[in-house]
């Protein structure tokens, strides 16, 4: 995917970049990295972090959601949440509701249940 | 004879509807037999979009005016047509509001109407081998009946038994989740699940409603660490200095040793150009010899700097 390895292309740049010129920032310690445990928190951890983030917003794209709009879904989620989003989008339970697709199934299966039984 | 039977039956219930027997043993303390929450919005569904639908149905509840129509790009997924449970619980962020997943139990959700929140459920629609899954809403129920009402799909009012609901919902693992403002937490909400949902409600970005859901939380658990942490850096990123210092000084004479708390005070000293005391409260950080040593390593050096640009000596530190 085209997107994708451009968003990975930007993230890497801004991610050296960073790196390049910062160890430790000055400044308050923010609440969600005082909860985290050491991984998290560290360099390597925050840019898995920020990684992760344009790949999943880049596999919501692939699904059908604008850009700006993939950004923000997964601006909303805790890191954890958008690890879980990457591998939910392929098969996790979507709640969607009765549709005429499934209505249709059961029409077909009672039409194959009835020519099976009536056929003998 | 009979007896056995019995036991037969009773087995099987057990093994059918778990939790349905369960209630018949142990139904939730204080909470009363039937009730049903007035006032709950109803958005019918349109195709697909039960997720949008039950979405827009809690958030109107709580508070949040909104219809099924903005939470569409939200929280609906053209490929999979249907809303992910992941996506579900963010999405009340985006209006100030905090999403909570409930312990997978009839008692918590019976528990959490019966206190007036209105709770989603995830339940497989299908009666055949294959999956429909489905977001309902759970306003009320009456177990004198054996029943539950819900709003689903284009019935305002399904009426369903606690047995046939079950059969549905522990397909999905027993998924249930609520929506409320931030100061308003669910009865059956725990100190740490809550706080997690806090502070993932702080990443969603609207600050005065962390700002809330955080003091609310500080009145019910005052010993919590990460809410305090929580309230005075917004309190800070907001401009309110005097605040900030005043939350962390609290915190430090509950949490004495909290590094976080002390950087974050020096730092908070140091932006009210208090730089002589800001100096001494990261050199007390500093002796802790905790976590984030680079981080307060480099608070210091900013307080320093800051001190020689204001023409003040440096105190002679230890």
């Amino acid at each position: 995917m085209i997107s994708f390895k451009k968003n990975t292309c930007r993230v890497l740049a801004v991610s050296l970049l960073v790196l390049s010129f910062q160890t430790a920032r000055a400044g308050m310690i923010g609440t969600e990295q005082a909860a985290a445990d050491a991984g998290a928190t560290s360099q390597r951890g925050m840019v898995m972090s920020v990684l992760q983030r344009a790949d999943t917003a880049a596999q919501l794209q692939a699904r059908g959601i604008d850009p700006a709009q993939a950004r923000e879904r997964v601006a909303a989620m805790t890191d954890q949440e958008v690890s879980r989003l990457a591998s939910d989008m392929q098969s996790a339970p979507a709640g969607a509701g009765m549709d005429s697709g499934a209505w249709l199934a059961v029409v077909v299966v009672a039409g194959l249940i009835w020519y099976f039984a009536f056929r003998k | 004879m009979i007896a056995v039977l019995l036991c037969g039956c009773a087995q099987f219930g057990n093994y059918m509807v778990p939790q349905t027997m369960t209630l018949r043993r142990d139904w939730p303390e204080a909470v009363p037999r039937h009730t049903e929450i007035p006032g709950v919005p109803f958005f019918p569904q349109l195709e697909n979009q039960c997720g949008p639908a039950a979405m827009a149905t809690v958030l109107s509840h709580s508070g949040a005016a909104v219809t099924p129509e903005p939470l569409e790009r939200q929280i609906y997924l053209p490929a999979r047509q249907g809303s992910l449970q992941v996506e579900m619980l963010a999405a009340p962020r985006r209006w100030g509001r905090v999403g909570y997943l409930l312990a997978p139990r009839y008692a918590d959700v019976l528990r959490e109407v019966a206190a007036g929140n209105p709770v989603i459920v995830l339940e497989d629609v299908s009666q055949l081998f294959f999956s429909q899954w489905h977001y309902a809403v759970l306003t009320g129920f009456d177990y004198r009946r054996g029943d539950l009402y819900l709003r689903s799909g284009s019935d305002p009012r399904q009426v369903t038994s606690f047995t046939a609901f079950e059969r549905n919902w522990m397909k999905s693992g027993y998924w249930a989740m609520v929506v409320t403002a931030p100061d308003r937490i669910p009865v059956t909400a725990t100190e740490s699940g809550w706080i997690d949902a806090l502070i993932a409600l702080e990443r969603g970005g609207n600050r005065d409603a962390s700002i809330a859901g955080y003091q609310a939380a500080l009145e019910r658990w005052p010993d919590n660490l990460q809410a305090a942490i929580g309230l005075a850096n917004l309190y800070h990123q907001r401009g309110s200095m005097a605040d900030a210092a005043q939350v962390l000084r609290r915190t430090l004479a509950r949490h004495p040793r909290s590094t976080v708390a002390m950087n974050n005070l020096a730092q908070t000293l140091s932006d009210q150009g208090r730089h002589a005391e800001a100096l001494l409260q990261v050199d007390e950080a500093l002796k802790l010899n905790g976590p984030f040593e680079s981080q307060v390593l480099a608070t210091r050096q900013l307080i320093l700097s800051r001190m020689q640009a204001s023409g003040g000596a440096p105190a002679t530190s230890q």
